[in-house]
């Protein structure tokens, strides 16, 4: 992978809201060839974000440069190489889906041929439906059909936006896979926003997560997930007893939380066997050990104060 | 020679009588050389607030009393002025009552009041100019009940065969209409026109030509249209 | 351009909407039809009873062109209604449906995309009016046929020959459409602040209602300030069924409704290009 060649390249990007502040003083880097997982909770800012890379929304301050062109200045010429869906896939519900296609590739200003649209439209399994209107299509079909539009131009970069919601776990398997092939085959580069961890953990490369319009963790996706330090919960039958053993070793050092019974270490994943070993030795019985990935453990917590908030 | 003299002297003496009657007569007797007539008309109608485009349209007359306005477009006439026939301008019951001689526009007439008896009728006296050579009606001023006055000038050919006018002046008084306001061009132009009230003059020219006399018209054409 | 334009007048005849206008006017105006028929007569003795006291007449005046001026007479307020049902939808429309986010994201300028929605709701509009002319004077004409136009004019009866009419309804048609356009602009404009097109369909309509109601009242104050309304301005078709033409109101006129589109437009444009689109 290239890492030195930018496609999205956003500085100090803010965006308010009356009161709130939807974006605040956000930075990231996409490159070519990557699959970027753009993570956050609902109401972090995905959604404002993608909507000013699309130039849905203007900013208030900072920079978007797409393909190394300024997008303010250069909208037309970037988003001739940008495919994207925003939020929920919406169409014109009278028109059938083979016209919506053609419509959308005409206004892109490509050359449109039947050819073209029911290419697309068997990529996301919609080539038999091609005359029916899209408002007899169910959410899933729409869905597709979105990424069948995002398609249709052959565009570099591909912004997608909670593609998988709503969808069976078939379909959501489906648009992983097919995220995976336009990358691996066809060489795009694709912007993918979720709120799901392990979505983004099985598609992309590299992978931000924003909390609050801010950027709270940002990197390659094998090492925030795998080399971080974990969380171990263990919990043993008698937790005064097993205070006291830990009090005398280097162990309690690691000790996170207690409650009762329950202890949280922040152990790295290759002292797990040997903590285990150690209580076992030391007479310390014990119901279950669970470990958790810090960032997991993270993710959800933010997840949590924002369906909270 | 004495009788030829006898006879002009006794023409101009007939000619130049004073006797109403006699004078109305020799009108109708001259015109009933006329049976039936077709003539082209052209309309022109000189009225402050009415204003109606020049129009050509076929006059159809048959004695006694028979006339029909046909058109192409759209033509209007005077109800007054539509019959010129004597016998039209003369109707029912009258006392005639010799009034002066005059010149009117240098043609020697005799003028002469007619008073109907009759009460029903609209007009409540008319004064003919009768040519005293020609036997023709020269001018008639009408008073009526309802419509005001109104005056009928003809004007003959010098020439002419039959007692038929080339034009006819038709002037009268009319008051300012009362237009419903249904489909009005309100404009700024028209909202701000005003006509003074009481009564104008207005004019209808007609202008006929191409009389075809005495050919037999069938009563057929005297008949309402169907529409 | 012209093929985004067709773009647009596809989606707009697509939408069944569209076909309200053109069913309402050839419901209504066949009806007028009909009643003529049966009691035109009555019609035209009623506009000449005046004149029927003194005169004598003949002619067809119950012709296609005296129905054809009543229709526009009749109807000219109630065509804007019909027309802010497509042109109060052009932007909403899209907001509502969910359709600016793809319409947006395309490679397409904001502010190309305003011309083009507004010259396709004109084209709407010019079709509409041409609509009515195609069934009030050429249906008429074969129903009723020409003549001469009567027409009242304030306190005077003008008869217009045959031959001096046809043109005076292309221009009044062709100016109706001006008329119609600002009426478009408006709901074009109110279409682009809002993401249904209920709200631009109503305000609009309020507004022309409003100002009718405004220029109805003989109040000196209301009188003064018609002038500035552009509904006055609607109805000055009517200026083309005068002799001589007054060209001063006419111009007058054509800039009021002209400066109306111009401002319309270029509000509609100057709000476009600065909303954040979050539907």
């Amino acid at each position: 992978m290239n890492e030195q060649i930018k496609v999205i390249e956003i500085k100090n990007l803010s965006k308010r809201f009356n009161n709130l502040t939807a974006v605040d003083e956000l930075n990231l880097n996409v490159y070519q060839g990557d699959v970027f997982g753009f993570l956050g909770p609902n109401g972090a800012g995905k959604s404002t974000t993608i909507r000013m890379l699309l130039t849905l929304i203007k900013p208030d301050s900072g920079s978007i440069k797409i393909f190394g062109k300024d997008l303010q200045k250069e909208r037309l010429e970037i988003l001739k190489n940008v495919g994207s869906i925003v939020e929920k896939p919406d169409f014109y519900g009278y028109l059938s889906a083979y016209k919506n296609l053609e419509i959308l590739g005409r206004i892109s200003g490509i050359e449109v041929n039947k050819n073209l649209i029911m290419k697309n439209l068997e990529i996301v399994g919609l080539a038999s439906r091609y005359k029916s209107k899209v408002k007899t299509f169910s959410h899933g079909m729409k869905q597709r059909l979105g990424i069948a539009q995002a398609l249709l131009h052959n565009p570099e970069l591909i912004i997608l936006d909670e593609p998988t919601t709503g969808l069976d776990p078939m379909g959501m398997k489906e648009i992983r896979e097919l995220i995976i092939h336009l990358s691996k085959e066809q060489k795009k580069t694709i912007f993918l926003s979720s709120h799901l961890l392990n979505e983004v953990e099985m598609v992309a490369n590299r992978m931000i997560i924003i909390n609050k319009g801010k950027t709270k963790v940002e990197g390659e996706v094998k090492e925030l997930l795998n080399k971080n330090r974990l969380f171990v919960t263990i919990e043993v039958e008698d937790g005064d007893s097993a205070i006291e053993i830990l009090k005398n070793s280097r162990w309690i050092e690691n000790i996170r939380n207690q409650i009762n019974n329950t202890f949280e270490f922040n152990v790295d994943s290759k002292e797990i066997p040997l903590l285990n070993k150690f209580l076992v030795e030391n007479g310390v019985m014990i119901n279950s050990i669970i470990p958790k990935r810090s960032l997991e453990e993270y993710f959800l917590t933010i997840t949590n104060e924002a369906a909270n908030a | 020679m004495i009788f030829i003299l006898i006879i002009i002297l006794f023409a101009n003496i007939q000619a130049q009588t004073n006797d109403p009657n006699e004078i109305v007569k020799s009108v109708i007797t001259k015109f009933s050389q006329v049976n039936d007539y077709e003539v082209d008309i052209d309309i022109k109608v000189d009225v402050e607030f009415l204003r109606v485009p020049e129009s050509r349209a076929k006059l159809f007359f048959k004695q006694p009393d028979k006339v029909k306005l046909k058109s192409e477009g759209f033509a209007l006439l005077p109800k007054d002025g539509i019959d010129f026939s004597p016998s039209s301008i003369i109707k029912g019951n009258y006392t005639a009552i010799f009034e002066r001689k005059e010149n009117l526009n240098g043609v020697q007439t005799s003028v002469v009041k007619i008073v109907p008896i009759n009460e029903n009728t609209n007009i409540i006296l008319s004064t003919i100019w009768v040519d005293d050579k020609n036997s023709i009606i020269r001018k008639v001023e009408s008073t009526t009940k309802t419509q005001g006055t109104y005056t009928l000038e003809l004007f003959y050919d010098n020439d002419f065969k039959y007692p038929l006018p080339k034009q006819m002046i038709f002037s009268f008084n009319l008051d300012k209409m009362n237009l419903p306001q249904t489909f009005t061009n309100t404009t700024p132009k028209s909202s701000r026109r005003r006509f003074k009230d009481g009564p104008v003059i207005g004019k209808v020219y007609v202008n006929y030509s191409n009389y075809k006399v005495n050919k037999n018209l069938s009563d057929k054409i005297f008949e309402e249209d169907k529409d | 351009m012209l093929d985004l334009i067709s773009i647009e007048l596809y989606k707009i005849f697509k939408k069944w909407r569209t076909y309200i206008g053109f069913i309402a006017l050839g419901v209504l105006v066949p009806l007028i039809h009909i009643a003529m028929v049966l009691e035109g007569k009555n019609t035209i003795n009623f506009m000449t009873r005046n004149i029927q006291e003194s005169f004598v007449f003949v002619g067809n005046l119950l012709n296609t062109y005296l129905i054809s001026y009543i229709i526009l007479t009749s109807l000219a307020i109630h065509i804007p209604f019909l027309i802010t049902l497509v042109a109060g939808d052009l932007l909403a429309g899209e907001a509502t449906s969910g359709t600016y986010r793809l319409l947006i994201t395309r490679p397409i300028s904001r502010t190309k995309l305003i011309i083009v929605k507004f010259i396709a709701g004109w084209i709407y509009t010019n079709l509409l009016v041409l609509w009515l002319a195609f069934l009030s004077l050429v249906v008429g004409y074969f129903i009723f046929g020409t003549g001469e136009l009567l027409i009242i004019d304030g306190q005077m009866i003008v008869i217009f020959e045959r031959t001096d009419v046809l043109w005076r309804f292309l221009l009044a048609y062709g100016f109706a459409t001006l008329g119609m356009t600002a009426v478009a602009s408006l709901a074009f404009l109110f279409s682009s602040l809002v993401e249904n097109s209920i709200g631009p369909i109503i305000s609009t309509m309020a507004i022309i209602i409003v100002f009718v109601i405004l220029s109805a009242i003989q109040v000196e104050f209301f009188q003064n300030i018609k002038p500035y309304f552009f509904t006055t301005h609607i109805m000055s078709w009517r200026l083309f069924f005068e002799d001589p033409l007054d060209l001063k109101e006419i111009f007058k006129s054509a800039a009021n409704l002209l400066a109306h589109i111009v401002v319309f437009f270029g509000l509609t444009l100057f709000i476009f290009k600065k909303k954040d689109i979050l539907s």
